[in-house]
């Protein structure tokens, strides 16, 4: 019989990326880890805010980090001087990191030795958003001198995220950075953000960041913590 | 510019769903995509027409539809049958 017919595909267009990514949530879930994938800008501040974050931790707490970046391993030797498993992906081009690579980069690594594992995101604010990885959550940095319009000129990474980390606080006084703006941007695309403020450079603002792992630490590692997407 | 790698998903799709349709010949594929997706409708169709140029899905349409938020969906795809 010839003519045309039309097939019903009723399908993500990432189904395998997201299949595998439901694998990792489900390991994660099981070793009861809090996974939390950071986006930024490249420039942002991701890496120093990762530094301020290990450097405050004691030495027996089961973190690790997986960094991405498309050239060198220079973010992987920054986070290594802390004492705690850290690994690079270097994606040799691509501009996100994606489920497969982050399957492949915890192989021969011991998930039961971990409570928290950090994944820092290559450096774009647009292609990482569409990649789940298996996080509890994706966490959106925005530097004060990036400007307070990158909400709303860039909304997919913004609606996914369960918290915006606002950096580089302490240029405030510096940069035309409308503060107020900022955040009511972030939550016209996303009302539920969280918002937390941190300068790495003077430590203001730690404190949040560290007391809101601690809070949604918990919820994260039972797999009951879900992106912002699925909320 | 990842929309090259939405590009190839969308590709690999087409080409497993075929495998049911051994004598036809794929006409439009249709994806819907919301404004939340990450992906860029016109980025997206430049780069299926790149990677689809001197293949047997080179005369494939790639339709783009609006979705919600960040849907990123395979639709449907039209086949002709001989």
């Amino acid at each position: 019989m010839s003519g045309t017919t039309t097939v019903n595909l009723e399908r993500k267009v990432l189904s395998e990326n997201d299949r595998l990514a439901a694998e990792l949530r489900g390991e994660f879930a099981r070793h009861g880890i809090f996974c939390l994938n950071l986006i930024s800008s490249p420039g942002s501040g991701k890496t120093a805010l990762l530094e301020r974050t290990l450097a405050s931790f004691p030495k027996d707490k089961r973190v690790a980090v997986l960094t991405g970046d498309i050239q060198t391993d220079a973010d992987a030797r920054r986070l290594a001087r802390y004492g705690f498993p850290v690994r690079q992906i270097t994606t040799a081009g691509a501009c996100h990191l994606d489920a497969r690579m982050i399957v492949r980069a915890l192989e021969g690594w011991d998930l039961a030795t971990l409570d928290t594992l950090f994944i820092e995101n290559v450096g774009n604010l647009v292609c990482p958003t569409s990649y789940d990885l298996g996080e509890a959550a994706k966490v959106v940095l925005l530097s004060v001198p990036e400007g307070e319009e990158k909400p709303l000129k860039y909304p997919g990474i913004f609606f996914k995220s369960k918290l915006m980390i606002l950096t580089k606080v302490d240029l405030l006084p510096y940069v035309p950075f409308r503060l107020d703006d900022a955040i009511a941007n972030a939550r016209s695309v996303q009302p539920g953000i969280e918002i937390i403020q941190v300068s790495t450079t003077t430590g203001a603002g730690m404190d949040d960041w560290l007391k809101w792992l601690e809070r949604r630490g918990p919820e994260g590692r039972s797999g009951s913590a879900p992106s912002q997407s699925r909320l | 510019m990842h929309e090259v790698g939405i590009a190839h998903s969308i590709v690999e799709a087409v080409r497993t769903e075929m495998k049911s349709y051994p004598a036809a010949k794929p006409v439009k594929v249709t994806v819907a995509i919301g404004a939340m997706s990450g992906v860029d409708k016109d980025s997206l169709s430049f780069g299926f027409e790149a990677i689809t140029r001197g293949t047997p899905f080179e005369n494939m349409i790639l339709a783009i539809e609006d979705a919600p938020a960040d849907e990123l969906e395979l639709k449907h795809l039209e086949l002709e049958e001989p």
